[in-house]
């Protein structure tokens, strides 16, 4: 299907470009644009190289391409000498020529539903409907700024939206567009950003990749059910752009993966737009077999001077700037096919210098050029046609002063099907240096200095005065020691125009302006002509160049970001970042010897030996010798050895919004896409005990978004943090929040908006639920013939999450306070017939602790907060050990990332209010969440055969006074406070070092970027939507 | 030793019996009280491990060693046996809003952000709420009082120092109009809510917005030295004890270069009293705080480092620095639920002991050293002679939540009631399962 497509679009290119049928207005032109360029080095592609080659071209496509031969009749010779030959760029990620969007205006209250007329997607923000081509408008100021840069053809799209639509393939000579479009639905684009939609739905990346996969299968619904069912024009097109090349355009390399796994889903390989910070997880990007298309933003130095100010660059930002122009080479390094985009660039213009910053730092040319041309080509389907000096392919071409990824060399023209289009004149003289100006019989030095294309000039002379008001270096008379002549210090500027041999001179002195015009004699450096005085009289000058210009700094490797080379580049780090490792830490066998080990098992709290072998607690209890010479012995007399701590309600490690507050049901989102394993949150955490949390959704709607159990494994990707097999967990949540009580006005329409509505919204979906499964298991049901003929019901991944709950294969945690709401919960779940496996806050779950008993509900409570809401004003500090006594499995959580990292100290509370055993009040934020979260097979106290997750203090891990000093996961130390010590120190090192570079860099006249950011990233609007943009 | 043991039952009994509903304030101290052989720590960074303390009339009259002097039983009316307790100086909460909130959502509650930019007139004292459920809550964990502060706009108002046994705010007060409190510019702001952290960005109007200060300070000088009478101005009126050194400027500013510019501010305006509220950078400019006497109500410690690569106990070990450098500098409580925190203050202090502190120092850092900063160690702050019998005792050691457990506490000699809303609820909610 997709080779059928694409030859037809190619057929139907060829024969296009005569114009058939257009209006002539005169004779016929017969003139077939027949040009021969001889003489010139012609690189073919990125692998052959012809010297004194020959490229002839006529009627927009190459004729020849070879050694020396016998010219065609009938064509313009180009002797190109000493130039050099390539085929013309190609970028794959543009909005060229495509209208943009507008968002529509901001009304009252949040929108939830598509305002697009028309039958498309009940959702704003997919529009696979769009097609490029019907936005599609040439852009004569922008097309140039492409083509300066070398590029002859663009892929463009509408960057807007996650379902984006189809873009256009075209050439960017000054044609018509008849002639330059050549594919018209060339790919189909996606992303994880919302856009300008203001609906509602999908505020956080987590609710984009969610409606995106839904889409997937709404679209594979309609395209097979023969029910009788709505239009939906723009699940056609998602069907129908599928066969097309699918580019999803990511914000970082975590969302490379995400994107992969989406795709790995429905059989789609994409080809990611990446961010250019592919290197930090090069292993990870080539395991998704994708091909990329990166970009070359690479990041300004920073103003760095102030120290103070310094400390608001961020190490992760510091090194990304010093290594992102390594990018491609990693890459290329590790064989991922990619090419490059001028996406993202500020400024077109500095396209080149960055290509020459990536090639200097390893880059090979072969892959550079192939990048820009073979590579985007194959990926367009359209290498047959475009991407290398072949015999038959459309003459698009630049003519280069030299070899273009060195620094220095110029575009000189760039002929795109056919046609030349001039970048800068091939056979400019410069005139740049220091002149001896003679007018008039005055000799003044003129500096002609600029770029050669455009120079400018400076006029410096000497002038007698008797006045001290002058400023400038006073010559004193030695007699009377008075001023009577300054030197060189008024400089006037002097307007330059070049053009080809002829030059304009003027400038003012104090009798008024003298213009100047004359000849160039290039090779003497010899100016002369005629000009007029202020006072209307003509005279003669010359101008004779005493100097040569001179390269100044400015133009050195310095300002692109060279100065101090590649080799001193600084060691990469997991996750690039403060405190992340050199490389990943190792499971080791591990002695702890002499420890105070608290089991929270039978087995009580003793001092013994703890053994760790293959990352399970192997041997509770004396040890005589040492076990083999690679087990890691810690003599810990005097300390104490507890469970790691198990966090059963935090928000940290979430990319992107922790809710998908948007309607009252997301429970289709899962907090497990969007994990951040960057957050610096999980090394603060480590630092205090902590080894697993589970992220939560938050509690912005009834229904929320699965939640993600992960294991603080600092330095690993998402995938690998999140604990293997965990049971899952969504999050529910009552009162204030759901019925958005505390949200100002805005936010006042959305169902539910009382408590009463709240019960309504669990009835709602849990009877849907069941009558999906219902439908589905008729359909499951019917016999092997009848099922051919009936088609299969549309698959809900909303419905189908809470179908789990139903079916005891999900869990649910419930952000609760009052009782009303808590007893209403209970009785809901009774009548759909499932158990609530965790009430979460629980504040008064006092009041209802025989319910939730007898209900058989788990409660993971504050220690001792209150008073910040309405609901909460009848919490008591007690509740955690009231329900404990009531023997409710309890925990105590921190929902927040600075408490996360004194839970143990959150649990000595439990002593002081209500009175529990030292050994409870550990379990409360060990054990009991394992418990809690069904784990405890495996995690949550000290047990052989259990996770070796376990934390070494200095203290008693419920007093105040102790401080962590190791934290062990899976028998890996990622936590030592000792090596934490000395990374500070490295941290500061590594800083200053590329402090320095970048200074250097910034003496060295390269641009800069302020240490604080001019924009700010943008989150909107907290809880509702954190970033769906 | 049985006699003594006698007079403890009694002494309950005698408490229960006359405390008359909820938390009332208690009655006043008419006869001598000894608290025996408790581990006193005064406050001051000296402590006695068998100590006497002697109440009387609502001041403490003496303070022996046990271990040195001869205590005579009979001389005094109760004689309380604290052995193996501890006693300490009430804690101070100071830039606290308690009293001026009482349920952080519901906006009718709140009273401490009055619109305008500069109220330096406005007073906290008036608005102070006597019967706030979530004092008792507080002073159960032995912190007995607070210097109630107005925030918001850029000078927010005056606060006063209050103690927690009171029927209203007038019986409350220790001081009135101690500080006047200004919120410096922010050089930069940051971005992000909750649960992400965004990137900081360049304030834009910070000097002008410093400029405005000036003019305020500038025409506040001039009205301050000139006789108004017939043309008087309420907010400059508000703003003549910083010039004279009555009242003290509490300036909330974090950032090095801001602190930078308020040290240069308190000397281009001769400002006598100036605290530096917040400071996370000021171990960054220790001398130059030093040498201009600016002292540094530091940043609730419990909070997360500001970068990443900041040292991840940074906010920790603030109060270690500080001092080290010999920066004066008290604790405090001001942060995200605030109010019903507080009672978390002397866990703070136990956090600032973990990571640095001496034990006494600790003690200091939420006592002595605030009552210092705000000007009321002449009466309060440290069990010493002379000063208000203000303190309490524990059962053990009260900077830790594992061992701490207040068993009686003094506002100026009366013994004050520790129970309150949440315990009762606690027993009520026991009752009713049959639990104990």
């Amino acid at each position: 299907m997709k080779n059928y497509l694409f030859l037809l679009f190619i057929f139907s290119s060829i024969i296009g470009f005569s114009q058939e049928g257009f209006l002539i207005n005169g004779v016929r032109d017969k003139n077939h644009n027949a040009h021969a360029f001889i003489n010139a080095t012609l690189h073919i592609d990125g692998e052959a190289l012809i010297n004194d080659g020959y490229l002839f071209v006529k009627e927009g496509r190459i004729t020849y391409v070879g050694p020396k031969t016998k010219l065609p009749k009938n064509c313009v010779v180009h002797d190109v000498k000493g130039k050099h030959i390539y085929p013309s760029f190609i970028d794959l990620c543009t909005s060229y020529g495509v209208e943009k969007v507008k968002a529509s205006p901001r009304s009252d209250y949040p929108q939830y539903n598509s305002l697009k007329k028309g039958a498309y997607s009940w959702n704003q923000t997919i529009k696979p409907e769009v097609n490029g081509i019907e936005a599609f408008k040439d852009n004569e100021k922008l097309a140039k700024e492409f083509r300066d840069i070398g590029f002859g053809t663009v892929l463009s799209h509408q960057q807007d939206g996650i379902a984006r639509g189809t873009s256009v393939l075209a050439n960017l000579a000054v044609n018509s567009q008849h002639e330059n479009i050549i594919l018209e639905k060339a790919a189909a684009h996606y992303s994880f950003k919302k856009g300008v939609s203001r609906q509602a739905y999908p505020s956080s990346l987590m609710g984009c990749i969610a409606l995106l996969k839904q889409t997937f299968l709404d679209a594979e619904w309609y395209h097979n059910s023969n029910e009788d069912k709505q239009k939906n024009l723009s699940l056609e097109a998602f069907t129908l752009t599928q066969s097309l090349p699918q580019i999803i355009d990511v914000r970082n390399k975590y969302s490379v993966l995400r994107a992969d796994k989406l795709g790995d889903e429905f059989n789609v390989q994409y080809t990611f737009k990446g961010s250019g910070d592919e290197y930090q997880m090069i292993a990870d990007m080539k395991a998704t077999n994708g091909q990329f298309i990166v970009p070359l933003n690479f990041p300004k130095p920073y103003d760095v001077e102030d120290p103070y100010d310094a400390r608001h660059v961020s190490l992760e930002e510091m090194k990304h700037w010093e290594l992102a122009p390594s990018n491609p080479k990693f890459l290329e390094q590790n064989q991922i096919v990619f090419a490059l985009t001028t996406d993202g660039l500020k400024k077109k213009s500095s396209f080149l210098m960055n290509l020459r910053k990536a090639v200097k730092m390893g880059l090979s040319k072969k892959q550079a050029l192939k990048s820009l041309t073979e590579i985007p080509a194959e990926m367009m389907g359209v290498y047959e046609e475009l991407g290398s000096l072949t015999k038959g392919k459309q003459a698009n071409f630049l003519i280069t002063s030299g070899d273009i990824f060195e620094k220095g060399e110029s575009i000189h023209q760039n002929w795109i099907r056919g046609k030349k289009h001039e970048v800068s004149a091939m056979d400019i003289v410069d005139v740049r240096g220091v002149y001896n100006l003679n007018v008039n019989q005055n000799i003044r030095t003129l500096t002609v200095s600029g770029s050669k294309e455009k120079p400018s000039g400076k006029l410096t002379y000497d002038m007698i005065t008797d006045s001290v008001s002058v400023k400038g270096d006073l010559v004193l008379d030695s007699l009377t020691g008075k001023p009577y002549k300054i030197i060189r210090k008024q400089t006037v500027k002097v307007a330059t125009s070049l053009n080809d041999h002829t030059i304009a001179i003027s400038y003012q002195l104090k009798g008024g302006v003298y213009r100047l015009s004359g000849n160039v004699n290039f090779d003497s450096g010899v100016w002369d002509g005629r000009g007029q005085m202020p006072n209307g009289e003509w005279i003669e000058w010359t101008a004779i160049r005493s100097e040569k210009h001179k390269v100044k700094k400015k133009d050195n490797d310095n300002a692109i970001g060279l100065a101090s080379g590649s080799e001193a580049r600084g060691k990469f780090n997991y996750p690039m970042m403060a405190y992340g490792w050199d490389s990943l830490p190792v499971q080791k066998s591990i002695l702890i010897k002499n420890a105070i080990v608290w089991t929270l098992e039978e087995q009580g709290t003793l001092e013994t030996d703890l053994l760790i072998r293959q990352g399970k607690i192997a041997h509770i209890g004396k040890i005589a010798d040492i076990v083999d010479a690679n087990t890691l012995v810690i003599d810990a007399k005097g300390k104490h050895v507890s469970p790691g701590i198990i966090d059963e309600h935090s928000h940290i490690a979430i990319e992107r919004g922790v809710n998908e507050g948007s309607s009252a049901v997301t429970a289709e989102v899962r907090i497990g896409d969007v994990v951040k394993p960057n957050d610096i949150n999980i090394y603060r955490q480590l630092s205090g005990g902590v080894t697993a949390s589970q992220l939560l959704h938050g509690s912005a709607n009834p229904i929320g978004g699965q939640a993600a159990l992960i294991k603080l494994r600092w330095g690993n990707s998402p995938e690998k943090m999140k604990v293997e097999n965990a049971p899952g967990f969504i999050k529910f949540a009552l009162g204030e929040n759901v019925k958005q009580s505390n949200w100002g006005s805005y936010n006042t329409i959305r169902f539910p908006q009382t408590r009463m509505g709240v019960e309504q919204v669990f009835y709602d979906a849990f009877i849907n639920a069941q009558e999906y499964e219902k439908k589905w298991s008729v359909y499951n049901e019917l016999p092997k013939k009848k099922k051919q003929e009936v088609s299969p019901p549309r698959r809900d991944l909303q419905t189908e999450a809470i179908l789990e709950i139903l079916n005891a294969q999900r869990f649910v945690t419930c952000h609760s306070y009052v009782q009303s709401e808590i007893n209403m919960l209970m009785h809901v779940a009774d009548s759909m017939k499932f158990r609530l496996n965790t009430f979460t806050h629980i504040l008064e779950g006092y009041k209802v602790a025989d319910k939730m008993k007898a209900h058989g509900a788990g409660g993971s409570t504050f220690s001792d907060w209150w008073a910040y809401k309405f609901e909460v004003n009848d919490a008591i500090p007690h509740n955690a050990s009231l329900l404990n006594q009531m023997g409710i499995v309890t925990a105590i959580n921190s929902d927040d990332a600075e408490m996360g990292r004194r839970l143990n100290q959150e649990a000595a509370k439990g002593i002081k209010y209500g009175g529990m055993t030292e050994e409870e009040a550990l379990k409360m934020v060990t054990l009991n969440p394992a418990i809690l979260l069904h784990v405890d097979d495996r995690m949550g106290s000290i047990k052989i055969g259990k996770d070796a997750d376990i934390v070494i203090w200095s203290d008693n891990p419920l007093s105040v006074y102790a401080k962590v000093e190791q934290t062990i996961i899976d028998g890996i130390v990622y936590y030592d406070w000792k090596r934490d010590l000395k990374m500070r120190k490295e941290i500061q090192q590594e800083r200053l070092r590329i402090i320095t570079k970048m200074i250097e860099e910034k003496n060295g006249g390269a641009e800069t970027q302020k240490a604080f950011k001019k924009k700010s990233t943008v989150h909107v609007c907290g809880t509702l939507s954190d970033d769906g943009n | 030793m049985k006699n003594v043991q006698y007079i403890v039952v009694t002494l309950f009994g005698f408490c229960f019996l006359n405390f008359q509903g909820q938390e009332a304030p208690g009655v006043k101290q008419v006869k001598s009280v000894l608290l025996l052989n408790g581990t006193a720590h005064l406050g001051t960074g000296e402590v006695i491990n068998r100590s006497a303390i002697v109440l009387e009339k609502g001041k403490i009259i003496n303070v022996m060693n046990a271990l040195t002097k001869t205590i005579n039983n009979s001389d005094y009316d109760t004689v309380i046996d604290i052995k193996d307790k501890h006693v300490y100086p009430g804690f101070i909460a100071v830039n606290s809003t308690l009293g001026l909130m009482e349920i952080g959502a519901v906006r009718a509650t709140e009273d401490f952000d009055e619109t305008g930019t500069y109220n330096p007139n406005v007073r906290s004292i008036i608005a102070y709420n006597t019967d706030s459920k979530i004092t008792p809550t507080i002073r159960t964990n032995g912190v007995l009082l607070a210097q109630v502060t107005p925030r918001g706009g850029v000078v927010s108002g005056s606060s006063s120092v209050v103690h927690f046994d009171a029927w209203n705010w007038e019986d409350a007060l220790v001081k009135e109009d101690v500080g006047i409190h200004l919120n410096w510019p922010r050089f930069m702001k940051s971005s992000g809510w909750w649960s992400t952290s965004g990137d900081s960005k360049k304030s834009k109007n910070y000097i002008e917005k410093t400029k405005d200060i000036n003019m305020f300070f500038d025409e506040s000088l001039a009205y301050s030295k000139a006789s108004n009478e017939g043309d008087r101005d309420l907010k400059l009126e508000a703003m003549k004890g910083l010039f004279t050194g009555n009242k003290t400027l509490f300036v909330n500013v974090s950032y090095v270069k801001e602190i930078n510019d308020v040290i240069n501010f308190k000397r281009k305006y001769n400002l006598k009293k100036v605290v530096i509220v917040g400071g996370y950078d000021s171990w960054m400019v220790t001398d130059r705080l030093k040498e201009n006497n600016i002292s540094v109500v530091i940043k609730h410690i419990h909070s997360l480092p500001n970068q990443p690569e900041d040292d991840i106990d940074l906010p920790y070990r603030l109060p270690k620095l500080l001092n080290d450098a010999g920066v004066s500098y008290c604790l405090q409580y001001f942060a995200q639920m605030e109010q019903m925190g507080t009672r978390n203050l002397p866990f703070v202090a136990g956090t600032a002991i973990a990571h640095g502190l001496t034990y006494e120092e600790g003690v200091a850092s939420i006592t002595m050293n605030a009552a210092k900063i705000l000007g009321i160690d002449h009466v309060l702050g440290s069990i010493e002679v002379g000063k208000n019998a203000t303190l309490f005792v524990s059962d053990g050691d009260a900077l830790d939540m594992k061992t701490s457990n207040v068993v009686i506490a003094f506002i100026d000699g009366r013994m004050i009631n520790l129970d309150n809303h949440q315990s009762r609820n606690y027993n009520k909610y026991k009752t009713k399962y049959g639990l104990e």
